[in-house]
């Protein structure tokens, strides 16, 4: 079903003042060609002036068959016939041909002449082009102003080229000049020249129309349609010769009688069809280099005999290439980001998109026979013998796609592509024969059927007339599928006179009301706003009615894509009358997105979810929409599916806005109504913080009655009694549930502790009231529930140290909570950054005490004792390693404080585990002095990770030779069995002999010769007594390692 | 409706400085510069007249006479109803050249049948006491070369100018009175058109 809306979206016609019956009609450059029947004189009209003045007039060199004006060069292109033969010819300064009485220069393509323009004022020219096969269809591109022919078996595309004047050389017979090097026009007449780039050959195609847009060509045959795309490359690749291919096909195809089918081969595929296009780069200076064939579309109809339709009911015609440019697209030489492709058969229109895939975007079913179509900006003119109609348009639904990424996300949305198009207007005209567009203005060729006899005698048919075009119409709408009766809307807009109140006419002087059959008018279409305006205002009769209409969305879509078009246009210029234009229509797209989002959010169909898209876009606060979505005290108490959507995504995902008590309190009660199984959800909002705690209450307390007791609905009831400062109650509450279950409540709402960052990395992260609270009484069920957060990825480390660093007590719980992750995470990357942030806050702790120590202070006063001791850490954490037994010589009983020693045997326990990497906490342990025996220990510990024994031993031999031999004992082993004897031995020789009185030196020296006696052979074993040594001493131990040898 | 009209293409042939431009612009604007320019390549104007009650747009194409200028001008001889070729009687040698622009015409032209075209011939510059060509002379190389019609003009002061596109006008619509019966083709339309009008509505 087609959708036919009354709008108006013609403002005005004016009637130009033509003397001769006009033939042909084309427009461009502002201006209007007529070209009188009989076809040798063209006559221009200025379209942009009120009452389109007579511009000039001049004469042609043959009959035009077909005429076209190129927006860049400004230059006509005809193609002629005189005396039989068919002629191309370009038309170039005719702007200067004010009356038909200067002389106009004519010249072949390629030969540059200074003529009379040179001499004194500009010259008219005419560029015959010369070709070997007739020319049946022109096309000019509107940025580039090159030319495209269809012959019957080729396609010649002609590079426009245009030259200063100092830089033409008069040129003789052999003309090979450089003449289109200088290619920047310097004055403003225009030298132009023509040079043949390609030739694209396809045998036997015999096209209707051509269309040219940048590298996309297009040619319509009778019932075919191929589309190409030609890319200039650089490299020369070698094509194959047109030549070869020509023979190739030597078969007549006459000979068989093959029906071609319906086909439709979408992008490179076309390929496949049956026409075999082969490629001649025929550019002699063309700087691009060679171009390049690719396939983008082939259509195929046949005419459908079983419908009753003729052979001549299906002919293609208004073939076109429309591109459509956007906001970072300055250049106009650039790729446009998107391009369409249209034609049309008398029954339905098609049109499709080109890039980014090519595809059908939409179809056009017509009421009736259409002669000629045309595209733009907003809308598909078209024309039958009795009307013109607008339908609507996708285009600008494609381009904002290729705009906007965020389109059809929850951030943005825009109707989709494949929204049915509607009819927009049908206006009546008699006898309709051509049309063109201009911009926003519609130029109708009309003329009565000069063979009907009762054409003379029109006047006393007017009423009969009248009549006839009710019922006509009447029929339109029927075989579409509408019956007007049935539609009050219709019925109206088919009793209503033709002429509105908003079609004006502006009356010139009476053009010989007898004299003639026909007319040229022009019509303007109203700008894109008020057409927007005004479908508001309809939009707004059906929204009384039925706002879930599908008609009421589909206007407002509708409407939605005109402001899209117009603003896709609009951002193309900077000038300030388009600024303020753009303001309004920016505007303008809010309003619509909001009616949109009221749509959306009412009803209750799959797409409900696009009020959230259009609410946003449309800029309203949460409180605008909540007020438009109030339900009326008449209507059912109930919210659209769409709202609640919308309310749920402004309450979860985003927002650092707040609502007030009375908002909160309004959500609150939607929720209860609507889901209340959300309410969780909705009160842990941060939006929410303002709700009212005591009503709030009542109502969990009501949903608990209803649904059960749950987790989560209990930490949310404590949090309110939280907010009633009502301690006990909240203690009782979260008594009610084990400490685990609380944590995995946390993971299932973690809002509930946590405000703003939630999947949003960048936002700031805060601690929510019951947060602190946890703080206080729990801190152990905080932590657990931070490291489970963290493991279940709903918070980072960075975000819980940002919420532990609020909740102060000096590290504490931070350390705790670092601990704990230590514990839990399996990530080699998070154990290694926690490692080094535990060895560093050790080490602060240790020099803070240490130093407080030193000032004789009494202690930081009372801090929380940590959730882990040592033992507890060794004991469950895989990190932490057991103290090594030579530590415990080294670490002093008593003589630091608790927390001292905690963060001493933490950090031991670190380095005596695995997982830290020593090199890398070096740097850290600078800060701490070796001075105290803790603080040497620590160095030793290092030092004897990386492997420095023998400086370890030297070391410990200077400050704490009694550990010496506990240490030798568990850390020279297996590889470093040796140093027994090569390093500790001859050290302890030696400093026996400086102090030979030092008992623990020698009760060592003995300790080693034992193990040393053990390990080794005798003859290796006297080799390391000492010569100065007495024999009576070392005797023993040699005959121990003696008899072991034996024994082994 | 009697507008359709019909558009003759006459082209003016003949050595440089003959006066081509010079009889064109007093046909068409009435006006005489005796320091024109040399007309290079090829330009026309259009004049619209009415001989024998149809309505003519007569195109008139003026050429470059000189010998170098000959690749610009030979490819617009085609679909040309009528020439005109000039020469001026105080320079015998661009009477001597006459033949050689018709042969030259006929050729480019690709005229089907040389010997019924249309030429009319022009001695100009009438107004030149010091001839070097008797209109006798002339008027036996039109009779030797087809039986064209002569006339001696002046664009100085405007003898015989109108006369003489008058009668070129005249011998294309003659032939084409003789040929419309004869072969039928698209461009006829045209033509015939206006006929048929005359009869019925004037």
């Amino acid at each position: 079903m087609v959708h036919v809306y009354n709008c108006h979206p013609f403002a005005s016609q004016q009637i130009v003042q033509v003397e001769q019956e006009p033939g042909l009609v084309c427009c461009g450059g502002g201006a209007l060609f007529v070209v009188a029947t009989g076809g040798c004189k063209v006559e221009a009209y200025n379209v942009e002036q009120e009452g389109c003045p007579f511009i000039c007039r001049f004469a042609t060199m043959g009959t035009v068959k077909s005429i076209q004006h190129s927006k860049m060069g400004d230059y006509l292109v005809t193609i002629e016939e005189k005396n039989s033969a068919t002629y191309l010819r370009a038309y170039t300064n005719w702007r200067y041909q004010a009356e038909g009485k200067a002389r106009v220069g004519v010249r072949l393509l390629g030969h540059l002449l200074r003529g009379a323009s040179v001499r004194g004022g500009v010259q008219m020219e005419i560029i015959e082009i010369p070709l070997s096969e007739r020319p049946v269809a022109v096309a000019c591109c509107p940025v580039t102003g090159d030319l495209l022919v269809g012959c019957e078996d080729t396609l010649v595309l002609f590079a426009l080229r245009r030259q200063n004047p100092q830089s033409v050389i008069l040129q003789s017979a052999s003309q090979n000049s450089s003449q289109s090097q200088a290619q920047t026009p310097s004055s403003n007449q225009n030298f132009l020249d023509f040079e043949r780039s390609v030739i694209l050959h396809l045998p036997k195609i015999e096209p209707k129309q051509v269309a040219l847009w940048g590298g996309y060509v297009a040619v319509q045959m009778e019932l075919e349609v191929l589309v190409l795309k030609l890319d200039a490359s650089s490299e020369s690749k070698t094509i194959e010769s047109p030549n070869t291919k020509k023979t190739d096909h030597i078969d007549d195809p006459a000979d068989f009688m093959v029906l071609p089918r319906h086909q439709e081969l979408l992008g490179d595929v076309a390929k496949d069809c049956d026409i075999r296009v082969s490629i001649e780069n025929t550019g002699l200076e063309d700087g691009k280099g060679q171009y390049t064939l690719s396939y983008v579309l082939f259509r195929r109809f046949t005419p459908d005999f079983f419908q009753g339709c003729s052979v001549e009911g299906t002919q293609l015609h208004s073939l076109q290439l429309y591109p459509l440019f956007t906001s970072n697209q300055s250049v106009p030489l650039e790729e446009p980001a998107c391009v369409f492709c249209f034609f049309s058969l008398p029954n339905a229109g098609y049109l499709y998109s080109l890039k980014g895939g090519v595809e059908l975007l939409s179809t056009y079913q017509y009421p009736e026979k259409v002669l000629k179509a045309v595209l733009t900006d907003h809308l598909l003119h078209v024309i039958t013998k009795n009307a013109v109609q607008c339908f609507t348009v996708r285009c600008a639904a494609v381009a904002a796609r290729v705009v906007d990424p965020y389109i059809d996300t929850t951030m943005k949305a825009c109707p989709p592509c494949s929204m049915e198009v509607c009819a927009l207007r049908m206006q009546l005209f008699i006898g309709l024969r051509s049309m063109c567009v201009y911009g926003r203005h519609v130029i109708l060729l009309s003329a009565a059927d000069t063979e009907t006899p009762e054409e003379p005698e029109r006047t006393p048919q007017r009423r009969g007339l009248e009549l006839k075009e009710h019922t006509l119409l009447t029929g339109i709408f029927l075989a579409v599928g509408i019956d007007p009766a049935t539609t009050p809307a219709l019925e109206s807009f088919l009793f209503r006179p033709f002429l509105s109140r908003k079609w004006t006419i502006s009356s010139p002087k009476e053009t010989s009301p007898a004299g003639h059959g026909w007319n040229l008018y022009v019509i303007d279409t109203v700008s894109p706003l008020t057409l927007y305006q005004e479908m508001v205002e309809y939009s707004e009769r059906y929204a009384e009615t039925n706002p879930q209409a599908q008609n009421l969305r589909h206007l407002l879509s509708e409407a939605h894509l005109f402001l899209r078009a117009s603003l896709l246009r609009t951002e193309q210029s900077e000038q300030q009358q388009n600024i303020e234009d753009r303001q309004e229509l920016e505007e303008a797209l809010r309003h619509n997105c909001a009616q949109l989002g009221d749509c959306f959010s009412r009803g209750t169909q799959k797409d409900c979810h696009l009020a959230l898209p259009y609410y946003r876009m449309s800029g309203l606060s949460v409180t605008e929409v909540m007020a438009r979505n109030r339900p009326l005290p008449s209507s059912p108490h109930t919210y659209g599916p769409g709202f609640l959507f919308y309310l749920k995504h402004f309450l979860f995902e985003e927002t650092e806005q707040t609502l007030s008590q009375e908002e909160a309190d309004e959500v609150i009660d939607i929720f209860s109504q609507s889901e209340p199984s959300q309410l969780v959800s909705v009160c842990a909002s941060p939006s929410m913080i303002n709700l009212s705690p005591t009503k709030t209450l009542q109502i969990l307390i009501h949903q608990e009655d209803t649904c059960g007791v749950s987790v989560l609905l209990t930490i949310t009831m404590a949090t309110m009694m939280l907010c009633l400062d009502d301690l006990p109650q909240y203690t009782q509450l979260m008594e009610r549930h084990a400490e685990m279950l609380l944590v995995y409540g946390f993971i299932e709402e973690p809002r509930l502790l946590l405000h703003g960052g939630v999947g949003f990395q960048h936002t700031h992260i805060r601690a929510t009231r019951l947060t602190c609270q946890l703080a206080k009484s729990q801190p152990g069920l905080l932590v657990a529930a931070m490291v489970a957060l963290h493991e279940n990825s709903k918070v980072q480390l960075e975000q819980a140290d940002h919420i532990f660093e609020e909740l102060g007590c000096e590290k504490c719980l931070q350390v705790d909570f670092w601990e704990a992750m230590l514990m839990a995470s399996s990530q080699e990357a998070v154990i290694q950054e926690l490692l080094f942030r535990l060895v560093s806050i050790y080490i602060e702790r240790l020099t803070i005490t240490t130093s407080a120590t030193h000032l004789n202070e009494p202690h930081i006063p009372s801090r929380r004792r940590p959730l882990k001791s040592p033992e507890d850490l060794i004991n469950s954490c895989s990190h932490y390693g057991a103290l090594y037994p030579w530590l415990t010589v080294l670490n002093p009983a008593h003589t630091t404080s608790s927390q001292h020693q905690e963060a001493l045997y933490k950090l031991q326990s670190l380095l005596c585990g695995p997982s830290l990497s020593v090199g890398f906490v070096v740097p850290l342990m600078e800060r701490l002095s070796e001075e105290t025996l803790w603080g040497f220990s620590l160095h030793l510990l290092c030092s004897t990770r990386r492997g420095q024994y023998d400086h370890s031993i030297e070391k410990l031999l200077d400050r704490c030779p009694q550990a010496i031999i506990a240490y030798a004992n568990h850390q020279l082993q297996d590889k470093h069995m040796v140093l027994w004897w090569q390093k500790l031995l001859p050290e302890l020789c030696n400093r026996t002999r400086a102090a030979s009185d030092n008992s623990i030196l020698l009760a060592a020296l003995k300790e080693t010769l034992v193990v040393v006696a053990m390990e080794m052979s005798p003859t290796d074993f006297l080799e390391l007594i000492p010569d100065d040594g007495t024999a009576s001493y070392f005797l023993p131990h040699l005959l121990t390692c003696s008899q072991r040898h034996l024994m082994a | 409706m009697t507008t359709k009209t019909s558009l003759l293409k006459v082209i003016l042939l003949g050595d440089g400085g003959v006066g081509k431009s010079s009889i064109m612009n007093r046909y068409v604007t009435n006006k005489f510069d005796a320091h024109l320019f040399h007309t290079i390549g090829v330009e026309f104007l259009n004049k619209e007249l009415e001989v024998d009650g149809n309505q003519v747009t007569l195109q008139i194409w003026d050429t470059a006479g000189q010998e170098r200028f000959r690749s610009l001008r030979t490819p617009f001889y085609r679909g040309s109803d009528c020439c005109l070729l000039t020469f001026s009687v105080d320079d015998n040698q661009s009477f001597i050249n006459l033949g050689n622009w018709k042969k030259e015409f006929i050729y480019y032209a690709d005229v089907k049948e040389p010997e019924k075209f249309p030429f009319v011939v022009l001695g100009n510059k009438v107004d030149v006491t010091e001839r070097q060509v008797s209109t006798e002379e002339a008027q036996q190389w039109c009779q030797e070369n087809g039986n064209f019609p002569y006339y001696e003009t002046s664009a100085k002061d405007a003898t015989n100018v109108a006369v003489a596109f008058d009668e070129a006008v005249r011998r294309v619509l003659a032939l084409e009175e003789r040929t419309d019966h004869l072969i039928p083709t698209d461009t006829v339309k045209l033509h015939r058109k206006p006929r048929s009008a005359t009869s019925c509505c004037s």
